[in-house]
């Protein structure tokens, strides 16, 4: 897949070329991906779907104002077609935009990023047999399951960058990710289990992670065994977080509040920067470096280079996620935070891999510490909600009691919810583990993204909904 | 000439081994000026033209179905496409559900191509969306736009298979879609939206859209909290798209049904919602939003009664479905040239009943009317509960305030079959008509 070298500097040479006859600033993305998703579901192979998608998004700046333009034209003639239709675009745009434009200076991508070899991965044949093979293996785990699905989705990535003042990149990569929910039923019950997981690495490197023979039967085994399991009652509860369940608190409560367009749009941590908004033992990051993690950006689609953000610093906030424009207008500077989904999107501020470092405590003497709580693991099968205000309320998928200082039955239809920051400020506990399980799925906003998320357990105060409240 | 690539590809796979094939095209000019923060984000324009590749290879036991998709139409890219496809058909099982749909004629669909909209560049996309912008602060300015849009689509979809199914289509679309909200110094009212869509520029009207979403949001400023209660609750067409557009076609669509998710397995022909709803979904609206002569698959789309009198009449097919229930296709594949055929409606409508809204508040002694409705809903189980957004109160037959805060929650399907009252005035939002619904003996939890 991976062009040769001769190849790939005659594409960034083309771009080069288009991009110098532009006036203000200039910036094309070629973008090439290969998509490939395989569904096996309830004994049949229900969907199997190879995509190319590839085109250029041009981006130009003039008089304050953006004009994009998206094309599968990619000769000299399309691309000089559409960096005149984006400046024209950018012109036209400019006589009605009020606030102008600029971009902040930025440690600009130059060079190879390419993190993927194809030549190791096994064939689309080989690949369906493995996906049909694990479906089996979830319906045959135990006679209550009633409905299985294993679904396997990749995005293989090829991009060629380069802006009118001096990003000229090349990346390549790969983010493959699976989905197996496992269905059990007993007389009219039913009760469903979830394991997804996702990284940026070939085939091998996601069954490194996590092999399709365990992710099979855990789920099917916690469909089952939720059959069986009882309710807590609501409240205030001392909890642990698991790294799953972090990696949701860190992305979806606190994360989408500091991307600088929420911010200037009034999300919660608008002018709290240099204050204190957690617990001194926490220390968020969003690091787009992190290797293999599924939200691995080592150069973005403004072809800034891919940086650690430190967000949240020993509990005081400080720093917002951007792009080259909001980091001007914040007097920051951007980390690789601008991607675009496809070719035909504008770069928008997302999130990398979110995540809480470790600290140093011991999740047994964590446990044995809470007199009557709750250990809650991973995300539940209800989804969950965030708010501009960090509000949020997310679903659990297994929740153990903690009575003494031991651990104890298992427990369904948990939700947690709360105010992040408020939770984040009760944080007593910070674990030595760091697990980064969020890769599976997609993160929203206008486009979807890839991204990750996780870190410790942390022991904190939630409040807990039973499922019937 | 899009014809004859889509000839020439189905040609080429048959020479390669497949029993039948089928080449779906599409092709789309759009226009779109983005806003932000009451103010012009970025104008975009883009090209885009793709092929989507299906074959079917034989075997004693049915068909084996591979599926490949490029937008890069050059040579190499599309053989690449194409063994793509047959690789992928002799690595997958045989089903004797797959098949491709005999050649039927589809009669075009009126109104749905408006010809100068051709001529249209970047310019207007954003004369249109400004006229929106204006209207919406022009009224009050309280009002922020906080993101909206003005698309213009121009589009041509065909479609070839081995089987003799041959037919092209083009369409013009304009969407123009806003959400705001009111602040008032401190006060701030909750977000709305408003959606419009329309086949010509002219049948849309950017400027009364804003100043209605204006006018809307203005309203819930000063919204307050109100006691929980048992009464009345009144379905608007925007909470509509979420607690009841979207589970009856989760309902009725045939896959859910054969896959055992849906609540309406097994009952054709038998009371499924109240006898005071009737569902339609209808292609051939002149003019409409989601009207076509043909659906993903080539089959000729036609009006369904999908509920009359709370008795269902049809579930939503694709070829596959159809098969598996040994059924004609009943035109509902979905899709565009990048997937399989999925299955979905297309203009769809529930009837409006006999009272006027007005009616039907002044016949309330406690009710709620939700706007718009953020939570979550198990289209499963029918299961919901949520916040009601820019909603308002109702006693003794009045509007008495806007309210925050307040929550629903119940089963969809229980209330669905016990509709009290459908409002004879309807509100479009794109290819959706709905009016207004009312269930009694809700529960409603407020934070007094």
């Amino acid at each position: 897949m991976a062009k040769s070298d001769r190849e790939g500097d005659g594409m960034l040479d083309l771009l080069k070329a288009a991009v110098s006859g532009a006036a203000g600033y200039a910036e094309i993305r070629y973008h090439k991906r290969e998509q490939t998703s395989i569904e096996a579901k309830n004994g049949r192979l229900a969907r199997v779907e190879r995509r190319t998608l590839a085109g250029a998004g041009v981006r130009c700046l003039m008089d304050g104002c953006w004009g994009f333009v998206s094309t599968t034209d990619v000769t000299p003639g399309g691309l000089r077609k559409a960096i005149s239709e984006a400046v024209e675009a950018a012109q036209i745009g400019a006589e009605l935009r009020r606030e102008k434009a600029v971009l902040a200076p930025a440690k600009l991508a130059q060079g190879e990023f390419v993190y993927y070899d194809s030549a190791g991965e096994p064939s689309i044949g080989e690949k369906i047999q493995a996906v049909m093979a694990a479906e089996k293996r979830v319906r045959e785990r135990s006679s209550l399951i009633v409905a299985s699905s294993v679904r396997y989705l990749q995005y293989e990535d090829e991009k060629y960058i380069v802006t009118s003042d001096g990003a000229a990149a090349h990346i390549l990569d790969n983010k493959p990710s699976f989905h197996v929910i496992a269905t059990a039923g007993r007389g009219d019950q039913l009760e469903m289990a979830i394991k997804s997981w996702g990284v940026t690495g070939s085939w091998k490197d996601l069954l490194d992670k996590t092999s399709l023979d365990k992710a099979t039967n855990d789920a099917a085994d916690l469909a089952v065994r939720k059959l069986g399991a009882g309710y807590v009652r609501g409240g205030q509860y001392t909890v642990i977080l698991d790294p799953m369940l972090v990696g949701v608190l860190s992305h979806e409560a606190i994360g989408h509040t500091v991307e600088a367009d929420f911010v200037q749009a009034g999300s919660v941590v608008q002018g709290k920067i240099g204050q204190k908004v957690a617990s001194d033992m926490i220390t968020m990051v969003d690091d787009g470096t992190m290797a293999g993690a599924a939200g691995m950006v080592l150069a973005d689609d403004e072809g800034v280079l891919g940086q650690r953000t430190v967000i949240i610093d020993r509990g005081i906030l400080r720093d917002y996620l951007h792009s080259r424009e909001s980091a001007q207008t914040f007097g920051a500077e951007p980390h690789g935070n601008a991607r675009a989904f496809t070719y035909g999107d504008e770069p928008l501020i997302r999130m990398t891999n979110t995540c809480i470092l470790p600290g140093t405590d011991n999740l047994d003497q964590m446990i044995a510490g809470i007199d009557d709580g709750l250990l809650l693991r991973e995300m539940g099968t209800g989804g969950g909600q965030a708010d501009s205000t960090a509000e949020f309320m997310f679903g659990v998928a297994e929740g153990y009691v903690i009575n003494h200082g031991k651990l104890g039955e298992l427990v369904k239809g948990i939700t947690i919810s709360g105010q992040a920051f408020e939770v984040l400020q009760s944080v007593d506990a910070v674990s030595s583990d760091f697990v980064c399980s969020l890769g599976a799925g997609h993160c929203g906003k206008w486009q979807p993204a890839k991204v990750d998320s996780g870190g410790p357990y942390l022991r904190c105060r939630v409040t807990v909904g039973g499922r019937h409240e | 000439m899009h014809l004859d690539l889509c000839d020439d590809l189905v040609r080429r796979a048959l020479a390669q081994g497949a029993a039948d094939a089928e080449v779906f095209y599409r092709k789309v000019r759009k226009l779109e000026a983005m806003f932000e923060k009451n103010d012009l984000q970025v104008p975009k324009g883009d090209t885009y033209e793709g092929v989507g590749i299906r074959v079917l290879l034989g075997g004693s036991n049915g068909a084996r179905l591979g599926f490949a998709a490029t937008n890069l139409l050059t040579p190499e890219s599309l053989e690449n496409a194409l063994s793509a496809a047959i690789a992928i058909a002799h690595a997958s099982p045989e089903d004797a559900n797959h098949s491709l749909p005999e050649p039927a004629p589809a009669k075009p669909v009126l109104g749905i191509y408006d010809q100068s909209a051709e001529e249209l560049t970047l310019r207007d996309a954003l004369d249109q969306g400004r006229l929106m912008l204006e209207a919406a602060r022009g009224a009050d300015p309280r009002v922020t736009l906080d993101s909206a849009m003005y698309t213009i689509e121009v589009s041509e979809k065909a479609i070839v298979s081995s089987r003799g199914v041959r037919l092209s289509e083009k369409r013009s679309l304009f969407v123009c879609q806003a959400m705001a909200f009111a602040r008032d110094g401190e006060t701030v009212s909750s977000f709305d939206m408003e959606v419009g869509a329309s086949s010509r520029m002219s049948g849309m009207d950017p400027a009364a859209l804003g100043r209605r979403l204006g006018e809307k949001v203005v309203a819930t400023l000063g919204a307050t909290t109100i006691p929980s209660f048992r009464g009345a609750v009144i379905i608007a067409p925007y909470a509509g798209m979420d607690l009841i557009v979207s589970p009856i076609t989760f309902s009725s669509d045939a896959e859910n049904v054969q896959t055992g998710r849906s609540k309406w397995k097994g009952m054709l022909g038998a009371q499924v919602l109240s006898p005071l709803l009737s569902v339609i979904d209808d292609p051939s609206i002149p003019g409409g939003a989601s009207s076509t002569a043909f659906d993903r698959e080539g089959v000729p789309a036609r009006r369904l009664e999908l509920v009359k009198d709370g008795v269902l009449n049809h579930y939503l097919y694709n070829c596959y479905t159809a098969r598996k229930d040994g059924v004609a296709s009943n035109g509902r594949a979905a899709g565009t040239d990048q997937n399989t055929p999925s299955i979905a409606p297309t203009n769809f409508a529930i009837a409006p009943g006999e009272r006027s809204l007005d009616e039907m508040m002044a016949a309330c002694s406690k009710g709620l009317i939700v706007n718009r409705f953020s939570g979550n809903l198990d289209e499963v189980s029918g299961d919901f509960s949520g916040v009601v957004k820019g909603g308002y109160y109702v006693e003794a037959g009045k509007i008495v305030c806007p309210v925050r805060e307040a929550m629903i929650a119940g089963n969809i399907y229980d209330l669905l079959r016990q509709v009290t009252g459908v409002s004879r005035e309807s509100v479009e939002i794109a290819d959706i008509r709905l009016p207004y619904v009312q269930f009694d003996g809700c529960s409603v939890t407020g934070k007094q």
